[in-house]
């Protein structure tokens, strides 16, 4: 059961198209498992829809309309009625068929297309591409019983769980969970213990692990997801 | 239970007096799906073209001239053209589907011009019809009457963030900056509008 949505200001900003691209991925991939909040959506958008129709008009110019139907009559623009199943990204496999459509897109497919970097046992991390944002967007796959470094946030992260579930101090999240930690909050996630979890993670900014060793692991971390990041992004 | 049987009652008599008062575009759109009825299709774009162009001026003062805004509301229109099959009417007002492409169409639009991803298509994210739910299909219908008719009745200061979110492509914390309220106030006046329109959303 989802138990975690988004806040109003996540929904009415993604429903008026006002968020970050990486952020309305998070509310995009948590509406793919969440009909309540679809159907928060669909309401918010008939606000645009009634405040579109109240709008005071600005005149087109004049033969606008036929220029438009020359457009149309041009060969190439014949309708296209289902283009948009046809240009959806299928899962590689039944077993990512979980994978929202965003990922499906940026992983071509598959989570294996993508470049993953190993920390200790328990976690690997891959860097999501997102150009020309400056939030950090990665897909974190969290062995099943593992236990990420305990950490504390420098600025807001939503999580939102694709696969599996996972547990703090304040909760079990489980599959289709949007979770918004804020700057200064610590935990230290733990996947249960029967399956993997995987998460779609975004960040303002980079988190700050607590423990010495991660402390001193960090600089590595950071290097090893930015150049992941960078070989993605000119691939 | 006592409670199905009444939604399922108020149902027929909502699809009734929806075809009483029904949406008179609903109709133009079905003739440009069925038989690219032109002049159905110049109904519409009369109609609708103005306000998008309104729309898309608003929302982009930065990005677009004047004539960049003529170009686009062409292309919203050549959207509506294309797509006029896949409207469907128990999920939205016509309204409101022009609302989600013109939106569409303007988030591409900034994208094409700065240095945004391309490889992502901006429908993987918001999509434009969104996946069946038969259950909220028929409440939506009446969200949306309910929608049209409180909307008149909200306060000024609560009117003027929806019109600055929905009209003028600002975000919570762009609203907040640019009237100079914190953040939590302007989070506040929405949720209140919202409520009134009977948007209950949980936080």
């Amino acid at each position: 059961m989802i138990s975690y949505h988004p806040d109003s200001r996540f929904l009415t900003d993604f429903a008026s198209a006002n968020l970050p691209m990486a952020q309305a991925m998070c509310v995009s991939a948590h509406l793919e498992f969440c009909g309540k909040c679809r159907a928060h959506v669909q309401q918010l958008k008939e606000v645009g829809g009634h405040l579109l129709s109240q709008i005071p008009p600005v005149a087109v110019e004049a033969g606008s309309f036929e220029q438009l139907m020359s457009k149309i009559s041009e060969p190439q623009s014949a309708p296209v009625a289902s283009s948009l199943e046809a240009r959806t990204i299928a899962p590689k496999s039944a077993k990512e068929t979980y994978l929202p459509r965003s990922v499906r897109r940026l992983s071509n497919g598959s989570l294996q297309n993508l470049g993953w970097a190993q920390f200790g046992k328990a976690l690997r991390i891959a860097p999501l591409p997102i150009a020309g944002e400056t939030l950090e967007t990665s897909i974190y796959d969290i062995k099943a019983g593992g236990q990420m470094p305990e950490h504390e946030h420098r600025g807001e992260e939503i999580t939102v769980l694709l696969k599996g579930s996972f547990s703090d101090a304040d909760g079990t999240y489980s599959r289709g969970d949007f979770v918004v930690r804020n700057a200064g909050e610590t935990h230290q996630p733990t996947a249960t213990q029967d399956t993997d979890c995987i998460c779609l993670v975004c960040l303002e900014r980079p988190v700050r692990p607590r423990g010495w060793l991660y402390r001193l692991l960090e600089p590595y971390m950071q290097y090893r997801l930015h150049s992941l990041k960078r070989a993605a992004t000119a691939s | 239970m006592g409670n199905k049987d009444e939604t399922s009652g108020n149902k027929h008599s909502l699809s009734k007096g929806a075809s009483l008062t029904a949406d008179p575009w609903e109709a133009a759109l079905h003739k440009v799906a069925e038989s690219a009825d032109r002049s159905a299709f110049q109904a519409l774009f009369e109609h609708f073209a103005p306000q998008i162009k309104a729309f898309l001026m608003k929302g982009m003062s930065s990005y677009a001239d004047r004539s960049q805004a003529e170009e686009m509301t062409q292309e919203v229109m050549i959207k509506v053209w294309n797509k006029a099959a896949s409207f469907n009417a128990s999920k939205a007002s016509v309204n409101t589907w022009i609302f989600t492409i013109a939106r569409n169409t303007r988030i591409d639009f900034i994208r094409r011009n700065t240095r945004a991803e391309r490889k992502i298509e901006i429908e993987d994210i918001w999509h434009e019809a969104d996946s069946p739910e038969p259950i909220v299909d028929f409440q939506q219908r009446r969200v949306e009457v309910e929608i049209r008719n409180a909307m008149s009745t909200l306060p000024g200061e609560q009117a003027l963030v929806l019109e600055k979110a929905f009209m003028e492509n600002k975000s919570h914390n762009e609203i907040a900056e640019e009237l100079d309220l914190p953040l939590g106030t302007v989070k506040s006046r929405i949720r209140l509008a919202l409520n009134k329109l009977q948007i209950l959303i949980d936080r």
